[in-house]
């Protein structure tokens, strides 16, 4: 892997991931006014933060903004904020927030609500999913600032050399596995990887393996997989992924990072993976540069057709922020069109401005904008509800024990419905 | 008389030795092995030694402010625990205190006490007394989790004093306080290295309290900082070696010089009755 | 009672009041407290605090990651305090049957003692790195995937564990052994005592009471253990390798369920008070030798 691949890849990561290293900012003299920033910090020359953060200042004589560090994993940085938030004055007013938390923070009272300091039809540009995730009690409470959405990517090399068509199906999805490993007979050459590994991004892949198989994981009313024999079988099929070699082994130990470098070298056909990898996969140095492309992930043969999972992170405004009015001018300067492309530019993040992915020099750039544009409007949110973070803690070990094989899907699927049906009643 | 147990002896020792010092040795060469030969094995050894997983380290984790707040939590806690179960222990052993067969009980069952059992209830107490982040909010847990110890370990030795030389400083018109200073602490001193050193070891090694009580970085605890060492792309064997062996610092420099009192210690914990 | 008794009576109290004080408010009070919370649902994020009886209780009985967690207690419990106590025999034996070395020896286990269990969880995440850990290493290509095979991972758990206590028990038995008067010994080979019968009928008997009380020491321990799975493995994969003491933990700070986690919490307490008023009777009722 060349410097150049080297240092995508970290700055990308560092973003995707939400982590840190470090202290942000420099301590230089304080000004009559200092804004603290919380965001994962973006390692790297090319780190586009700090200038638009410098930036801002420029903009607003005698405000300072301070950029701080948060922890590394996405648990951790929720259990800083919760432990932060709750009961006290946090010694931050602007943060970044993955998407599914917004709903928790303001029912907590968290977040200022935004709705007020916005004009009328401000958010009209942004993706309407990205929206929704940060509305709660029809009230708007963070602003989208970059956007993910799940996509299927494939070795176009591989396919065409078969005489096959990038797969609508998961069973046709399959068969190519089966197909091209026969005749490849390459040892090395896995079939399909997604994220196994008992975390967050395992929840996205079941519900992902759900949706296709028509099946939910909670109702608006909170009721627990209401298609529970669907659910079952999308969990047995995931885990027939893992029995039958389509998918290898260590399937359920790998995140996001772990199935991107594998198919980064060449070891695989199909993975599951978010938008920045494709920039990765085309960089310098890459070894399926140019043999890779994305489409929607698969349905199932008798199923709805396949969508990715939606995500990405907004920034929010602490309601006990001594500045609001300029907080959320941060906010906004940080999630402004300009901002944005300043960061698809560096980052290799995802805008959640639509008019961006259609956008000359991030299109030269990367030809693929446009469809990632379709893709990510026909993407599913996770459920939008302030106990998201309880139901994925509370299905992860269960859809892990599945995927392993130390329970049978249904078995998995009951405890889990007993489970939340008692901790979403205790919340009522 | 056959070798054979004297055998069986040798090759339990060299055993026992492997299995604990290639660990130690491990992580020890790993803190000092280039980066790029950490997942290269083999060879064993490195081509040669560096010395930037420490400069990372020092220079650029949060490590030196978590051996500051350690080093300080854990003589302040030491302090605390002896200073308040001094005169317990004195009592427990000297005089006559109604009620005092419970209150053995009560402190022989709180060395016995799970941590987990008290942490929702002290998270909530050091919300409302805003305690968290703070020296002084782990000082008081830490201090009062191992106070139990230090009295049970201090009564001991108390006892093991001949009372002789206090009667005859008392019968000198000494004062407590006057015995204290000058018959009882001094022929105290091991006992009290002893003592000082479990709970100093305890408070450096805690880590259920110290993870729940601080949030912020820079108030964090060494076994904290060390179990959240941030890896931004792969974890960080190199620097996690050299920031464990920092972490080893003191128990190392306890066990190396001040042997002789811990062990006494170990034993005494478990069995003075 | 003289003036005097009841002068020492009185600076007694005195001198046990700073004591009392501290252990009533931040271990006692806590320890009601947690009591009362476990019968509450209490969700300080959404504000929900209220009085549910038994509720979290009785949700304990059906609840398969309870018994699951409860299972793992159990078993990681029970070996690795039966390991340490074999090992922990065999090193001080053969420590004390050794002239050279001994105070090598002791460091090194006493280093392992005495070191944060954190850093002995980093130190054997590297030793059982899948790739360049030293154990798979040396396996050659009978490598595992120790801590991320569901099948082995608590086994993996509870080496790493014994490695670190397992000389609290050697240390302990061997400073009975260097107890035992010399003369015992003599009088046993007068009588012809071959090794094997000075070891049954000498030396273990004489390590009886304080192998209890290690075994209820190590015993106590190992049920609230904590630090060595939350960092090795965080309870994962598919919580196999999580325990009570785990699960209280990420009920009570992953989703801030203060009233089920302390639920939880309480069940762990009671169980390591229920085995230390166990081992304590067999303490006093058993005729063990000391």
């Amino acid at each position: 892997m060349s410097l150049g691949t080297l240092r995508a890849t970290r700055l990308v990561r560092a973003l995707v991931l939400l982590t840190f290293a470090g202290c942000a900012g420099s301590p230089s003299e304080r000004g009559p006014v200092t804004l603290v920033f919380k965001y994962a910090r973006i390692l790297g020359n090319a780190d586009p933060l700090p200038s638009l953060l410098r930036e801002f200042e420029a903009q607003h004589p005698g405000v300072r903004v301070k950029g701080e560090a948060l922890p590394w994993a996405s648990d951790d940085q929720h259990q800083f904020y919760v432990i932060n938030l709750e009961g006290r004055s946090p010694g931050f007013d602007v943060m970044m927030l993955d998407c599914i938390w917004v709903p928790e923070f303001a029912r907590a009272g968290w977040l200022l609500d935004l709705t007020p300091h916005l004009q009328p039809a401000e958010l009209a540009p942004f993706f309407p999913s990205a929206v929704a995730a940060a509305t709660y009690d029809h009230r708007i409470w963070a602003l989208p600032w970059n956007m993910n959405v799940g996509l299927l990517y494939y070795r176009t090399d591989l396919l065409a050399k078969h005489g096959l068509a990038p797969p609508e199906t998961y069973e046709a999805l399959v068969e190519q596995v089966r197909l091209i490993r026969a005749r490849e007979r390459d040892p090395a050459l896995d079939g399909y990887l997604w994220q196994g590994k008992q975390y967050e991004g395992l929840v996205v892949n079941v519900l992902e393996a759900l949706w296709a198989n028509g099946a939910r994981l909670i109702t608006d009313d909170g009721d627990a997989f209401p298609e529970p024999a669907r659910a079952a079988d999308a969990l047995r099929f995931l885990r027939g992924l893992i029995t039958t070699g389509v998918s290898p082994a260590w399937t359920t130990a790998a995140d996001e990072e772990l199935s991107r470098r594998a198919f980064g070298d060449g070891h695989a056909i199909f993975l599951r993976n978010w938008p920045y990898a494709r920039d990765l996969f085309e960089a310098e140095g890459s070894a399926v540069r140019g043999k890779v492309a994305f489409t929607t992930l698969p349905g199932r043969a008798r199923g709805e057709p396949g969508a990715g999972s939606t995500g990405g992170a907004h920034l929010g405004v602490s309601r006990r922020s001594r500045h609001p009015a300029l907080a959320v001018a941060l906010a906004r300067h940080l999630t402004s069109e300009r901002a944005q492309r300043a960061i698809a530019l560096g980052a290799a993040l995802s805008p959640t401005r639509q008019a961006l992915y259609h956008d000359e020099e991030l299109v030269r750039r990367n030809p693929a904008m446009p469809r990632l544009h379709a893709l990510s409007l026909a993407g599913r949110p996770r459920p939008v509800t302030p106990y998201y973070l309880l139901v994925s803690a509370t299905v992860q070990p269960e859809f892990s024990a599945a995927l392993v094989g130390v329970k049978v899907p249904e078995r998995a699927i009951e405890d889990t419905r007993v489970r939340l049906g008692h901790f979403l009643g205790a919340l009522r | 008389m056959r070798p054979t147990p004297r055998t069986v002896a040798d090759l339990v020792i060299v055993a026992a030795l492997a299995a604990y010092a290639i660990p130690f040795f491990w992580q020890l060469l790993t803190s000092f092995k280039p980066e790029a030969e950490l997942l290269r094995i083999p060879p064993l050894l490195p081509s040669h030694l560096t010395l930037a997983h420490y400069r990372v380290v020092l220079e650029q984790s949060l490590m030196p402010r978590a051996l500051a707040n350690s080093l300080g939590i854990a003589t302040l806690t030491t302090v605390a625990a002896l200073v308040v179960g001094l005169p317990g222990a004195y009592a427990v052993a000297r005089r006559p205190v109604p009620g005092k067969r419970w209150l053995l009980l009560a402190i022989v069952a709180s060395t016995a006490f799970p941590q987990i059992a008290t942490v929702s209830p002290l998270y909530l107490l050091m919300r409302a007394l805003d305690l968290r982040d703070t020296w002084t909010g782990l000082v008081l847990v830490h201090a009062s989790f191992a106070l139990p110890l230090t009295v049970w370990l201090l009564a001991g030795f108390i006892r093991e004093i001949p009372i002789e030389a206090e009667e005859a400083a008392a019968v000198d018109g000494a004062g407590l306080a006057k015995t204290f200073r000058w018959v009882v602490v001094p022929l105290l001193a091991p006992g009290l290295a002893s003592t000082a050193l479990l709970t100093f070891l305890f408070s450096w090694n805690e880590f259920l309290f110290a993870y729940t009580f601080t949030v912020s970085e820079a108030s964090r605890t060494i076994p904290v900082a060390l179990a959240l060492f941030p890896g931004v792309f792969e974890v960080p064997w190199g620097d996690i070696a050299a920031a464990s062996m920092l972490a080893s610092l003191p128990p190392v420099l306890i066990v190396v010089a001040l042997q002789r009192f811990l062990v006494r210690g170990l034993v005494a914990g478990a069995v003075k009755e | 009672m003289t003036r005097r008794e009841a002068a020492d009576r009185r600076q007694g109290m005195l001198l046990l009041a700073p004591t009392a004080v501290a252990l009533g408010a931040l271990t006692v009070y806590p320890a009601a407290w947690v009591l009362w919370l476990s019968l509450q649902h209490r969700v300080p994020i959404f504000g929900v605090s209220r009085f549910a009886g038994l509720d979290n209780f009785a949700f304990l009985t059906i609840d398969a990651r309870f018994w699951s967690a409860a299972h793992t207690t159990a078993v990681f419990t029970v070996a690795s305090v039966a390991l340490e106590v074999v090992l922990g025999v065999a090193a001080a034996l053969a420590i004390n049957a050794q002239r050279r070395g001994r105070a090598v020896a002791l460091s090194f286990l006493l280093l392992a003692w005495a070191m944060p269990a954190v850093v002995a969880a980093k130190l054997f995440e590297w030793l059982y790195h899948p790739v360049a850990g030293l154990i798979n290493v040396a396996l050659g290509r009978h490598a595992l995937n120790w801590l991320g095979d569901p099948g082995i991972a608590l086994a993996a758990v509870t080496l790493a564990d014994v490695w670190r206590t397992m000389p609290f028990v050697a240390i302990l038995c061997y400073a009975r052994l260097l107890a035992i008067p010399a003369d015992l010994y003599e009088a046993a080979q007068v009588d012809g005592a071959g090794r094997l019968a000075t070891l049954t009928r000498i030396t273990l008997p004489l390590l009886g009471r304080i192998l209890l009380l290690a075994v209820l020491f190590r015993t106590l321990d190992a049920l609230r253990a904590f630090d060595i799975m939350f960092v090795l493995t965080g309870g994962g994969p598919a919580n196999t390798t999580e325990t009570l003491t785990v699960y209280a933990y990420r009920a009570l700070f992953q989703t801030l369920q203060l009233g089920f986690g302390s639920a939880l919490s309480v069940v762990v307490f009671v169980l390591v008070m229920g085995v230390a008023w166990a081992y304590l009777r067999i303490l006093r009722t058993g005729s063990v030798a000391a």
